[in-house]
Parts: C-alpha cells; structure tokens; sequence
C-alpha cells in the first residue's frame, strides 16, 4: 500500500482516466441531444423490436453506445496525437 | 516491475500524495457550510415535495416529460433546456469575470459533496494528525472499527445520494417503496448504484483531483479573469521575509515580515498548494487559507488580511475596476437571456399543433363544384387538465372543416391524431391558397394555436 504504483502504471491510469472520462462528458452531451429529439418508441412504428421494451431501456443502451465511440475517438486522438517518431 | 523509475521519467507523472485538509473555522468556512447545507438540502428533500398530485420536479425520462412546479416540459420544449444551459453557462463566465472561483469554492457539487464526506472522515477518524497516524501506523482492531465506520457512512451517503438522484427521473415515493419490497427494477438498481459509487469515489477519494485532473472548468476558467478579478492572494510585500517569532514582538524590528510560516495555511488546503507561491491553477479559491490565516494573524496581534480576497490590481495599489467591459458584455448578454427565457416560458403555447398533409392525393374534386384537402393533424395537450379542441380553417374565402369527429377530445399530456377534409368552392380563388388553421379549446379560451397550411385546387 505504501510503495506507489510503478510510473507505467501511473501513465495508464492518467491516460485511461481522461479518455474515459472526456467519453462520458461527451456521451452525456450526445445522449441529451440525441433522444431529446428522437422518440424511441416512434422508430419502432408501433412494432417495437423485441430488444428493447421500455425508453429507458434504450436511453441506457444509448448512453453506452455513444460512450463506447467517444472512447474510440479519445483513444484515436491520444495515439495520432503521439505522432509517428518521437520528438526531437 | 518494482525498480525505481528514472526521475526525468517521474516528473511529468508526479506520484499523487494524499492531501489531509486540516479543519478549519472562520467567516469563509461557515459560509461554506451554510451553503453544503442550502445544496444538500435542497437536493436531498426536493424530490420529496410534492405539487398538488405530482412530484413537484420530475423529469420524467419514460414519459417523456419535465415537471418543474407548475410547468410541464416537452420534448418540443428542448429549446428552453439548451437555453437553460446557455444561461447558466453564462452565469459563470460572469461570476467567474466578478468574484473568480466562486462556483468551485461554494456550490460545485463536488466541493459540496467533498466537504460532507470529510466531515464524516472527521467525525470517524479523527483530525488531520490524527488521520495521519492512522494511515501510518499498522492495521489494529482501531484502525479497522474507525476505517469500517467511515465506510459504513460513506457508503450509506453514496447510496441514498444515488437513490435521490434516481428519485428526480423516476418517481421517488414510488423508488421508495419498491426498494423496502426489493422490486426495484434492474436499470434504477443499476443507476443508484452507478450514482452511489460515482459519489463514493468523488468525494471520497478523488477529491481534487476531480478538480486538477477532471474538470474542463478548471483549465479554461483563467481565461475569464482579469486584474481586476476577486482572487485569493498572499500580500508578499506584507508578509515576507517570513520566518517564525516570538508573540508579541514587533516583526519589522527583527527585520521579517507578518508571515510567520507556520505552514497552516498549507495544511488547510484541500488541494494541497502553497498560496504564498501565488495565484495557482490548482487553487479552487475555497478561502480555507483566508480563515486559518486570520486566526493566527489574531493571535500574533498583527491585522487580519494577510492572505485575503483581492484583486491584482489592489495588490499592486492601483485602483480595482468592478465595472470594466467584460462585465458589462457579460452581465448585458446574461440579464437580456434572462428576461427573455422567462417571456418565452409565459407565452409557451399550452397546445401544439401539427399538421401533415395526405400524401397519396393533390386533392379531391366533389361533384358539386367543391374541392377538398385531406390532412393528418396532430394535437398535443401540454396542459394538465383534459381539453375538447375544436378546428376552424380561414382562407380567401369560406371554408369548410370535415371530420368524423367534431370535437377532439384529448387528455393532457397525451397526442391525438385524426384526418380532416377541408372543404372550398373549387375557384374560388382560382388554384392554391395558403390557409390558416385554428384550434381552440372549448374548456379554456386561452388554449390556442394557429398554423399554416397549403391548400390545393385545379387551376382550371
């Protein structure tokens, strides 16, 4: 408990910890917008699939989802932002 | 992999020491209190109030609609959240440009939320020394009864913080009783918990670094500020050299300044800083070193102030401008948003009309020299009372409305759907024309709604 985590796992944490989170504020964000406007229940005309059976069921599912492709995002940005060599 | 790193390595990834704020009292720390309580009560016990059959704020996210006090908020009446937001977005940048971190100091949740969590951190372990010792020593049936009682309240505060939160989307009475029937459906179980561990670990153990790592307000809020900005400063000129004396001798005398580095100041801080080193953006300007500082300025018999509110224009001796054009920009955008969120919410139309027209026919000719539009209109009752609504169309010249229906009952909240005929000599006036259509309720004459549509006819 005294001995603090090597630095590599430090780094990861730090990287790990602002990619998630930058995804959550930015799926918070996305969801908002996304279902103050889309129904879920309309898109299903009436029929909805089997999958899913109440609003908040998919506002969830949502939620993850667009957390899910802000990480992709954060990570894409970290790693390009890395750039090819390192710097002089 | 437990060899020492290489320390030009290290540098940029400072291993995080825990921070042992010291409990301190003064004007700024009862003003702080007052203020954890204000927000946590009112957080805590508004779910609970209830506005005549309803929970008085409900935003209702199955159903699709916010309860706030009298009013009922649709999806169509997204415009007033953005607005809401952009408002208080605003706000911020303006108390940001008048008193700086004000927001950080006193109302960010997470301030609010860590401060309760430390008083229970106190009440179970101790003061700062003592918590100290406590991680430092070994693990004895004491370290292991207080440890357990933090956590039992820590995690019995992150519960019921999960639950409220839980009860401002989802009826709370309701929550609450299918809680004492383990009924609670799989996603409010997983958000209460969600919430509940979000609090635990924010304002248990991330704390500021919430603050230093994890707030965007944090990085960019120094763009707002100015010389002329409320910031918590060290006066140098005033305090230093510092060093320590004995009570009650003149420090000018011995050739020292009023600091006399007691290092209090630094163990207040909930982030850990050194003010003296000056304006850092660490600082969440909670004035924690302001009282603590003052104390001792009380007892060393020197004038309260060393570490104090200013700005840095005072602290140079030039004059502090609180009206600058900053303030103004913000202040004019902010009153102007204001008032006009509030005209926009009174005269929010109580019925919301939509109207789609048949899409398999242009129009229809009747035998007897008429012509007809066939349309699909939607009516939204967003009062809360049931409303009959009756449909008038005006043109250039008579027209008739047709329906199975002649009155179009719906209850509030809920959207009726049904298909008219709207009926017009064939040229009279010759071709298209658009028209208006009126839908008023029978129940209340102030229920009203206008739109326009367009009206075919052959154009001989």
């Amino acid at each position: 408990m005294s001995t603090p985590p090597p630095v590599e796992v430090q780094r990861f944490a730090r990287i790990a910890g602002v990619v998630l989170w930058s995804a959550f504020l930015a799926a918070a964000l996305a969801t908002m917008l996304c279902f103050a406007f889309i129904d879920p229940l309309a898109l299903g005309r009436g029929e909805p699939p089997s999958w899913w059976v109440s609003r908040p069921q998919v506002y969830a599912v949502g939620f993850f989802f667009f957390w899910f492709v802000g990480i992709v995002a954060a990570v894409l940005a970290w790693y390009l932002a890395l750039g090819s060599r390192p710097p002089r | 992999m437990s060899a020492p790193a290489p320390v030009t390595e290290v540098s940029l990834y400072l291993a995080h020491a825990k921070v042992y704020p010291r409990e301190v009292t003064g004007r700024f720390a009862r003003l702080r209190t007052a203020s954890v309580w204000v927000l946590l009560g009112i957080f805590y016990l508004l779910p609970w109030i209830n506005w005549g059959e309803r929970q008085a704020v409900l935003f209702d996210l199955p159903a699709r609609k916010f309860f706030i006090l009298g009013l009922v908020f649709w999806p169509q009446d997204f415009i007033f959240l953005t607005w809401l937001l952009i408002i208080a977005a605003l706000s911020l940048f303006f108390f940001t440009a008048v008193g700086g971190r004000l927001w950080c100091g006193y109302a960010c949740p997470q301030t609010v939320w860590t401060e309760s969590f430390l008083w229970m951190e106190r009440v179970t372990e101790g003061n700062r020394s003592a918590r100290q010792k406590l991680d430092r020593g070994p693990w004895t049936a004491q370290k292991l009864a207080r440890k357990s009682a933090k956590q039992f309240l820590w995690i019995s505060a992150g519960l019921w913080t999960g639950f409220t939160f839980v009860g401002f989307f989802t009826p709370i009475r309701t929550l609450a009783a299918e809680v004492q029937l383990l009924t609670l459906g799989p996603w409010e179980t997983f958000w209460v918990l969600f919430y509940g561990f979000a609090t635990y670990g924010n304002a248990g153990y991330l704390r500021e670094q919430v603050c230093k790592y994890m707030c965007p307000y944090a990085r960019f809020q120094s763009a707002m500020f100015d010389k002329d900005t409320l910031v918590i400063t060290y006066d140098t000129e005033r305090g230093e050299p510092r060093g320590s004396r004995p009570r009650g001798t003149d420090p000018r005398a011995r050739g020292l300044g009023d600091c006399i580095d007691c290092t209090l100041c630094v163990q207040v801080c909930p982030t850990g800083i050194d003010i003296r080193q000056g304006l850092q953006i660490e600082c969440i300007a909670c004035a924690a070193c302001v009282d603590v500082c003052d104390t001792v300025m009380d007892k060393m018999g020197s004038p309260r102030g060393l570490i104090r509110y200013t700005t840095e224009h005072a602290v140079h001796h030039k004059a502090t401008h609180v009206i600058r054009p900053r303030v103004l920009i913000y202040g004019a955008l902010l009153a102007a948003l204001m008032v006009g969120f509030v005209v926009a919410v009174a005269m929010r139309s109580p019925v919301s009309l939509d109207v789609i027209r048949d899409r398999n026919s242009l129009y229809q000719l009747t035998g007897n020299g008429k012509v007809d539009n066939v349309y699909t209109i939607r009516i939204l009752n967003k009062t809360e009372h049931p409303q009959r609504f009756v449909l008038e169309a005006q043109g250039a010249t008579e027209l008739e409305v047709l329906s199975a229906v002649h009155e179009y009952a719906v209850p509030s909240g809920a959207v009726y759907s049904v298909a008219v005929r709207v009926r017009r000599a064939a040229y009279e006036p010759l071709g298209a024309e658009t028209i208006t259509l009126v839908l008023h309720s029978l129940d209340d004459p102030r229920v009203l709604t206008t739109t326009k549509a367009r009206f075919l006819a052959p154009a001989r």
